[in-house]
């Protein structure tokens, strides 16, 4: 069943007819064509394809475009401000927290909702809050560098 | 004095050369590429582990709305591949050998009908009975996966170096015991998957994930009885490799068929259930008797080794797994005289293959805890057991493995001062204990053909920046960086002057890929000296332009000198304008190869298989819960013997990327199988390590020059993944006293060892 739905994305608002079972991960790369969110398992275990859905992280592989009415979300390609990259995603780019960078999207955005409540995390915080984010490829410990050092540029920002 | 040299560009932590668009998500991964009219393929596959078709009915999927192409094999010219024995189709000819093997499938216009197309496909199954376990596979009258293979087997390796008999008749304690390792997937979390167009003409375009590009082309051109030139393979981003995305597998043949047939492009991406079923081809596993003599000292007298490895259903590149399982290791010790006994069983099961260690974290399991064995039996600290019996620079192997550099006796030092190795031994606590392992691996290996070399092209553009174009295999390992980093040395610019083109069979010159931790080694070294090359052009126009000697020329941050007279100098730019926009003008390309100073192994698999071999040495503490089986791993430390670093970066996310596997290998992974069907295909109960399962890490790398090399450099992808399980669970039995030997060790196997202890 179609449905006609409103919605805002990186701040523009956003209308489509989509089927309601349309999960937000194909709308969003399938019908939208923004790519940058990644499936990883479709299921929930990985964080592949977190994005905010109302300031809160989602798998978006697990909400239906029936659920979008109204919501306010944010994908990784709406982390950047302006030209301006985000401090999570220089860190990343300076500490090497991206090795094949397929996670790393997911990461980004975990990282960035963690940020965002806390912005001076401890290590075992971040390991807490980003244990729902699968990488198969850095061992995660230049990941954890990475948040803490833009939690440490975000508090220089905004001390 | 250190071995280490200093270089402007090489070793300096530089940043990844893809790091803004992989932060962006602007990296083009396999499902980012989108083809004006591209269909979406799904694939239909064997609900059971062995049956014959007697038949198949497309009618009723074709006639559904949406859809515009159906395959099966009669699609397709029914010739068999492999990597190595030509055993599997691109779709079931006859009969289907394991559960998720391709029958037929479906290109649609959207992903809904192409499922709904899949359900509308009628096969007529007789379900045959099925061989699970590979040693009732080998008994006489077990039921035979292939109609070829008496017995199941696929391949029988048996050879002996030396005296195996007067050896552990010297010997002055002999240990023995059998390990058994478990399947493990590669679990890079983006999925195999390929786009394919098909043109009139009889050209197949694909874009594929795959960290092997040639080998990729070569399969294909095979599978599909078309010229290698008939068939283009544009890599895309790559999002995790591990030996998964070499290209064993159906998914970009189907591709390419669906392809052929819709007269469309067309995209096939495995779900995470098919990437588990039918995807990437698991660690092969394996059973191992390991049994060594040693002598009163320490000193290691004798190896025999008994392997049975389970290949699954069809071989990929299971038989060169097998040999390196049963044979690598006798490169990491100094050892005289070794026998081994290997065979590779097909069962009615996923067909494994290369991982990541290709068979060294198998062997390693067994060895490396049969070591321990040794040194507990002999009362020898493990620590002091490794450094009695360590290879060397110098040493060649039994099976004629040429050792040109090894620093394995200074990782153990490293290694030992990280942890505290004495100190912590002579304070153990309760249900706590430490244990260690060795590990060697290769720099590329010599076993697809008489080649283990590589080739690049450096162009110079008209702005004076170098571009690399090489078919290597980038798959999120930081290669391409690393390549940039050797040529900008080599040319003398700044890094940031050096860009790397993504693999294209059609644009690039050939290469093996990604594999056998080769590429920094063997494509760093064609790297190297296609920037040789193009310095010697860049010096040659310069000469003229300073009214010099070229061969007095150097460079240095992108402008060329006479040495000594900094102050007269030339850009690069300068120098490949000049070299263009002149009468007779051409721009500056050059092109370098490499191949390794390897041999072939002969047919007693005796021959130098690497360039060189890199080493090192893990060691962890451990605290083992003894009412509930639980195993933390409190602290974990790493010595690796990469020679030079090239891209410090990249290294040490290898390292600890490997570490993460390994762990995830000894602890948690690994797939249930009831009558060949897998029981936990997905992450929720395959569990891999997540952020909280990683201990404490330490790691470093040792003050190393391989002198064949680029710039002293040598391999590091595997190195780390191989010894962890054994590193693990030679702890585990250092503080409670069992051992378990299976993978992965669960809480349950302890408490069962921890009871049967009691008695």
């Amino acid at each position: 069943m179609n449905k006609k739905i409103d919605f805002t994305l990186n701040g523009k608002a956003v209308s489509r007819d989509v089927p309601t079972h349309r999960l937000l991960l194909d709308l969003l790369r399938d019908e939208i064509g923004a790519t940058g969110t990644k499936e990883g398992c479709g299921t929930g275990d990985c964080g592949a394809c977190t994005v905010m859905m109302n300031g809160k992280p989602v798998n978006s592989c697990l909400i239906l475009s029936g659920e979008l009415a109204g919501a306010d979300i944010v994908t990784i390609e709406g982390l950047k401000i302006g030209a301006e990259l985000h401090a999570v995603q220089k860190a990343f780019v300076q500490d090497g927290g991206a090795q094949c960078g397929y996670c790393t999207p997911g990461m980004l955005m975990m990282s960035k909702a963690l940020l965002d409540s806390n912005n001076n995390p401890s290590e075992e915080e971040i390991r807490y809050a980003l244990s729902g984010n699968l990488c198969r490829c850095t061992g995660y410990a230049k990941i954890v560098q990475a948040v803490q050092d833009a939690a440490a540029m975000l508090r220089s920002k905004n001390p | 004095m250190s071995k280490a040299k200093n270089f402007s560009v090489v070793g300096k932590r530089v940043q990844r050369v893809e790091g803004f668009d992989k932060v962006t998500g602007d990296s083009k991964f396999i499902a980012d590429i989108h083809l004006p009219g591209m269909l979406t393929g799904r694939i239909l596959r064997s609900p059971y582990p062995h049956a014959r078709i007697r038949s198949i009915d497309t009618s009723k999927a074709e006639k559904l709305r949406g859809v515009r192409a159906v395959v099966t094999a009669e699609d397709t010219i029914k010739r068999p591949w492999g990597a190595f024995f030509a055993d599997q189709y691109i779709l079931s000819v006859g009969k289907t050998r394991y559960v998720g093997e391709e029958v037929a499938a479906v290109a649609a216009i959207d992903p809904d009908i192409a499922e709904e197309a899949l359900d509308l496909i009628e096969v007529d199954w007789e379900p045959l009975p099925g061989v699970f376990d590979a040693d009732e596979a080998m008994l006489d009258g077990a039921p035979l996966v292939h109609d070829d293979k008496p017995n199941n087997i696929a391949m029988h390796l048996d050879l002996e170096r030396g005296n195996i008999v007067q050896a552990f008749a010297d010997s002055d304690i002999i240990v023995e015991d059998t390990f058994t390792s478990m399947p493990q997937w590669h679990c890079a979390i983006e999925t195999i998957g390929s786009v394919a167009e098909y043109s009139p003409n009889g050209k197949y375009t694909i874009y594929m994930n795959t960290q092997t590009l040639f080998n990729a082309r070569y399969r294909i051109a095979t599978a599909l009885g078309v010229p290698e030139t008939d068939v283009r393979v544009i890599q895309s981003a790559v999002g995790g490799g591990f030996g998964g995305k070499s290209c064993d597998d159906n998914n970009a043949l189907v591709c390419a068929v669906l392809a052929r047939k819709a007269g469309k492009p067309v995209r096939v991406i495995n779900t995470r259930e098919e990437e588990f079923l039918a995807g990437c081809r698991p660690r092969v596993f394996m059973k191992i008797n390991v049994k060594l003599g040693f002598k009163k000292d320490g000193r290691i007298r004798a190896k025999e080794l008994k392997v049975i490895a389970d290949n699954g259903a069809y071989s990929a590149k299971a038989p060169a797994i097998t040999g390196v399982a049963a044979m690598r290791h006798d490169t990491c010790y100094k050892y005289s005289d070794v026998k081994l006994e290997a065979k590779l069983i097909y069962t009615n099961k996923i067909p494994t293959g290369a991982f990541r260690g290709f068979g060294n974290p198998s062997a390693e399991w067994a060895v490396e805890q049969a070591i321990d064995l040794g040194a507990h039996a002999l009362g020898i600290d493990p620590l002091e057991i490794a450094r009695i019996n360590a290879a060397e620079t110098g040493y060649v192997s039994p099976h004629g493995n040429r050792v040109t550099s090894c620093e394995l006796k200074q990782c153990l030092d490293m290694v030992e001062n990280m942890i505290d190795w004495k100190a912590k031994r002579a304070n153990k606590q309760p249900n706590t204990g430490m244990g260690l392992a060795c590990t060697v691996h290769v720099s590329g290996k010599r076993h697809f053909g008489d080649y283990d070399g590589s080739s690049a092209t450096i162009k110079i553009n008209e702005d004076g920046k170098a571009l690399i174009l090489s078919g290597e295999g980038e798959c999120g390992q930081g290669v391409h960086t690393a390549m940039c980093q050797i040529a900008a040395e080599e040319l003398g610019v700044p890094v940031e002057d050096v860009e790397i083109s993504r693999a294209d069979t059609d644009l690039t010159t050939f290469c093996l890929g990604a594999f056998a931790s080769r590429l920094t080694y063997v494509s760093g070294n064609a790297v190297k000296n296609a920037a040789t090359n193009v310095k010697q052009q860049l010096y040659e126009q310069a000469a003229e332009m300073l009214e010099a000697n070229a061969a007095d020329l150097i460079s240095r941050d992108g402008r060329i000198f006479v040495q000594g007279a900094e102050g007269k100098s030339v850009t690069v730019a300068d120098v490949a304008r000049a070299r263009l926009f002149r009468h007779n003008g051409a721009p500056i390309v050059g092109s370098g190869s490499f191949d390794a100073d390897s041999v072939l192994p002969d047919s007693t698999r005796f021959g130098n298989e690497s360039g060189a071999y890199n080493y090192g040495v893990q060691a962890a503490q451990v605290h083992v819960d003894p009412l509930t089986g639980q195993v933390k791993v409190l602290q974990m430390v790493v010595a690796s013997d990469c020679g030079t670093v090239i891209y410090p970066i990249g290294a040490e996310g290898q390292v600890e990327g490997g570490l993460a596997q390994g762990i995830g290998y000894a602890l948690t992974e690994g797939l249930q199988f009831d009558e060949g069907r897998p029981l936990n295909p997905n992450f929720s109960d395959y569990r891999i390590p997540s952020m909280r399962d990683m201990p404490p890490l330490q790691h470093a790398f040792a003050d190393s020059y391989e002198p064949t090399g680029p710039f002293g450099a040598k391999g590091l992808g595997e190195l780390n993944m191989d010894p962890t399980a054994a590193v693990i669970n030679n702890a585990i039995f250092d503080a409670v006293g069992v051992r378990v030997k299976t993978l992965p060790i669960t809480p349950e196997k302890i408490l069962r060892a921890l009871k049967e202890k009691k008695g």
